[in-house]
């Protein structure tokens, strides 16, 4: 089997600077703080689509812009998944379906799912850090016969804090050869189900490194800076490979198309060659955290 | 080919009449490339503009677009296109360099930058070599010289009364027919020039590659003011910033320039920052100038103009970091 | 002075091989002749770096806002330095207990490349310390050779189209670089309203209405906390008159409120702006 390659530079190039007015037609209430959006082009427009882990910057009309993972997508939508957390993501939360917004994109490298077909994978995820890794499950799931056994660790503080509960309690777990582990960091009285953080629980889970047919298992890993921290080294004890672990690093961005300056980490620009690494080139890092 | 040194005046008026031709100039004490026009205080003998000629691709403020309510109650977006036939005359080697390197930028790696490549194409450059190098010029460490500039359209080597005329691209050569009645066919003395500055560039981004931990950083960070003075003067600092105005119902989205040394830079929604203090912003900087540029596309991002040298409110000098490093044993 | 020099490198190495201070804050040779830059260590071997010459065009007082969290700083000081010490104590940004003054009287110091004083050193009106724990050498007593409002009496006697020209003039030159606020030891709010973008007080587009929206808010922020070090000015790239900014509101404030010069002495927090007296002038009402 092949040896796991990230590749880094965008998968598609489109849009730069300038952005295109799209209409949001569909608004979900994921959480009390996280919606999320899908987005449609006015006038039959064809949609920029992904490829899965790319992002897209979408933009108040006549206020900032943030970046988000393209979460879902269809022939002619894109949805992104966005948490309440500044200015911007205020404002986002205000919209209504058929309200405007300015979008732009797809940047940033993806998932190496080629790569990994074949394989047994291992998603792991924290709160907010579920959207960027269901871009890469949702295409393995459409892609069922290509890949093993999979598996999906997700946790979240709090019962409200876990997003796409539909997929997580219903969808998921009719899937073949699939097993979904959803644990709360806290006790929580609509919660009788585990109570872990991340690396505690992926120890008991003890998903075997190796996989099902010896070929190493990938693990896709993605949450908060302590999740990240903790989890990498768990599975690094584990006894996974630093290659077949993969995550998104993240910086504040603002060109998405590699000029602007401030999302370096070293050399690497995470909005263009990144945001997918895997743990082996991340080691090689000079990094800020 | 020669032009004599006083019948600059007349070549630049006669240049101007079609296109902007920017020189340096003294203006209100500040030196910086100006629009050519009657009475202007050009001044040739500048060593350096004290502001680089970077605005002219890469402008402070840049709009990018407008947008609006249409009537039917949807938006419109209308990109800007704000370039126009220019001139860049007089500018040094170093600066010219610099340019090189924006357009490794700007027009490399996946996207072109449509609004920088817009006015590059309708740039040409004149460049004049430096007979007298300043004493904080230190282009030649690292990698260049003050008597060539192989990017320039049109290169102008420094003699005693005149420049010794050189087209060194197709654009400049046809550029060259509007100089016609100036120039002269006759021989002259170029005058080299050296720069008296020397450090040891060899081997530097290697070094700073693995020192990225080493405490020099918070050495030479804790004198840092943390203004934006250096980045500003940079003739390659290119980070930027996007941001709007708005107007009632109307507005317009520009790109300005940013810095590095800014906390506010890489500070992320919720206001967690990777870079949260003067050391991690001084390291980030002095090892995109000398490192990761490298890395990335095989250049270093210090041309040795020595305007941060000079400018500097606390002399943190870049040339002694680089002696510095390459005294270390790392 | 190089009797002083010699005398600050040795206290310098006491006070920190007795671990007296974490810290010490002078100035040490720059690559150029006539080039210093500040020196700060905690190492005593680093010391023997330290240097005291005409030269010496940096005011170090604003280092101990950064530094005395880390432990006790010691500090040379002249006048400047000690003033801006004194606004930093009464700004309550550090605590007397963790800086050691040392003082030196201060001739004025010149222009490294054309050897004359500096402006702002000609405008000095108090250029030994005035606040120390121990002095080194004598102090100098030097005279201000500038009158310390002429310029502003120059510029208010012009008709108003060409002083509005003059601080047009001055913002559509400025790049907003903010060393200006960076090297202001009045500057030490935790955020600056520059750097508030949720509130957005100040557009990020570099123009004169922005470029002076931000200087005059800085000049009223700064006030009657300017201790007239003209720092703001030396470090300035683009030569913007910041100190006729800050002096006209010193002088607005001596003509209004009686003869008023801040940062002398601990006793006196400044007071012009922050008072409120019912027989205040109010001639804008």
């Amino acid at each position: 089997m092949p040896k796991i390659t990230v590749q880094h530079g965008c998968a598609k190039a489109q849009l730069a600077l300038v952005p295109k007015v799209a209409k949001v037609i569909k608004i979900t209430v994921e959480t009390p703080d996280v919606k999320s959006f899908r987005l449609q082009m006015p006038n039959g427009e064809a949609s920029f689509l992904g490829e899965p882990g790319q992002f897209g910057i979408m933009g108040i009309i006549g206020s900032g812009e943030c970046v988000f993972v393209i979460s879902a997508q269809g022939e002619d939508w894109i949805e992104f998944t966005v948490k309440r957390v500044g200015q911007v993501t205020e404002m986002l939360h205000a919209l209504s379906e058929g309200d405007e917004v300015f979008v732009r994109g797809p940047y940033g490298n993806w998932w190496p799912y080629e790569d990994c077909r074949g394989r047994d994978m291992l998603f792991i995820a924290g709160g907010i850090g579920l959207p960027p890794v269901r871009s890469f499950l949702q295409y393995c799931l459409e892609h069922r016969a290509d890949y093993g056994r999979i598996d999906l660790v997700y946790s979240g503080s709090t019962y409200d804090e876990l997003v796409f509960k539909h997929q997580l309690f219903d969808e998921w777990k009719t899937v073949d050869n699939m097993g979904v582990h959803v644990s709360l960091y806290h006790e929580d009285s609509r919660w009788d189900g585990e109570v872990a953080y991340t690396a505690p629980y992926l120890e008991k889970l003890a998903i075997d490194p190796m996989g099902s047919n010896g070929e190493g298992r990938v693990a896709v890993i993605c949450g908060g800076p302590s999740l990240y921290r903790t989890g990498t080294k768990e599975l690094l004890k584990e006894g996974y490979a630093p290659e077949n672990v993969l995550t998104t690093l993240e910086m504040r961005m603002k060109c998405g198309i590699g000029k602007c300056g401030r999302c370096n980490i070293g050399g690497k620009f995470i909005c263009l060659d990144g945001p997918v690494f895997s743990l082996e080139e991340v080691a090689q890092m000079n990094r800020d955290e | 080919m020669i032009i004599k040194k006083d019948r600059m005046g007349a070549l630049l008026g006669t240049l101007a009449q079609h296109k902007t031709v920017f020189v340096p100039a003294l203006i209100d004490g500040v030196s910086k490339f100006a629009p050519y026009r009657e009475g202007l205080d050009v001044r040739f003998d500048l060593h350096n503009t004290k502001l680089p000629p970077k605005d002219l691709l890469f402008p402070q403020t840049q709009k990018m677009y407008r947008y609006g309510e249409t009537a039917e109650g949807g938006h419109y977006v209308e990109q800007f296109d704000e370039s126009s036939e220019r001139v860049l005359f007089g500018v040094r080697p170093c600066d010219m360099r610099s340019i090189n390197l924006l357009d490794d930028v700007f027009l490399t790696k996946g996207f072109v930058d449509e609004f920088y490549e817009a006015q590059r194409k309708k740039l040409l450059t004149v460049c004049i070599t430096c007979a007298a190098p300043a004493e904080t010029c230190f282009c030649e460490s690292m990698g260049l010289s003050p008597n060539e500039a192989p990017d320039a359209d049109i290169l102008l080597k420094s003699c005693e009364d005149c420049y010794k005329v050189t087209a060194q691209t197709q654009k400049g050569e046809a550029a060259l027919a509007d100089w016609r009645d100036f120039l002269e066919d006759t021989q002259a003395q170029v005058l080299p020039g050296k720069t008296s500055l020397r450090l040891n560039f060899e081997g530097v981004p290697q070094k700073l590659s693995r020192m990225y931990e080493d405490p020099i950083w918070d050495e030479i960070s804790t004198k840092c003011l943390n203004c934006g003075t250096c980045t500003f003067v940079c003739p390659t600092c290119y980070c930027f910033d996007i941001s709007q105005e708005n107007k009632m119902k109307e507005g317009v989205r520009f790109r300005c320039w940013d810095s590095c040394m800014f906390s506010e830079y890489t500070a992320m929604a919720g206001w967690h920052n990777p870079r949260p203090t003067k050391k991690e912003r001084v390291r980030n900087r002095f090892m995109h100038k000398l490192c990761f540029f490298e890395e990335r596309y095989g250049k270093t991002l210090c041309v040795g103009c020595g305007r941060c040298v000079e400018c500097c409110p606390v002399a943190l000098d870049i040339t002694r970091l680089i002696d510095d490093i390459g005294a270390s044993d790392a | 002075m190089s009797d002083i020099q010699e005398a600050m490198r040795s206290r310098a190495k006491e006070l920190l091989e007795s671990g007296e201070v974490n810290a010490v804050i002078g100035w040490e040779a720059g690559r150029f002749e006539n080039q210093t830059t500040p020196l700060i260590t905690s190492q005593a071997a680093k010391t023997q770096r330290l240097v005291f010459n005409e030269y010496c065009v940096n005011n170090l007082g604003k280092y101990p806002r950064d530094l005395t969290a880390k432990g006790k700083v010691a500090i040379f000081a002249r006048g400047c330095e000690s003033r801006a010490i004194i606004r930093l104590l009464s700004d309550e940004v550090i605590k007397r207990e963790n800086v050691y003054i040392i003082g030196i009287g201060c001739p004025g110091m010149r222009d490294r490349t054309t050897g004359e004083l500096l402006k702002k050193c000609a405008e000095c009106r108090h250029g030994d310390p005035v606040i120390y724990d121990e002095m080194l050498g004598e102090p100098q007593a030097k005279p201000a050779t500038q009158e310390r409002f002429a310029e502003i009496q120059k510029i208010e006697a012009l008709p108003r189209a060409e002083r509005e020209a003059y601080f047009t003039n001055a913002f559509s030159k400025c790049i907003r670089c903010y060393a200006c606020r960076n090297v202001c030891p009045c500057c030490t709010c935790r955020q600056c309203f520059v750097d508030q973008r949720r509130e957005g007080w100040l557009g990020k587009q570099n123009n004169i209405a922005e470029n002076r929206f931000y200087g005059l808010t800085r000049v009223m922020h700064v006030g009657d906390r300017c201790i007239e070090c003209g720092e703001c000015e030396r470090v300035c790239p683009m030569d913007l008159p910041l100190m006729s900014l800050n002096r006209k509101v010193i002088y607005d404030i001596n003509n209004l409120f009686g003869e008023y010069e801040t940062a002398l002495s601990l006793d006196e927090p400044p007071s012009a702006l922050t008072t409120y007296k019912v027989d205040d002038v109010e001639e804008f009402m």
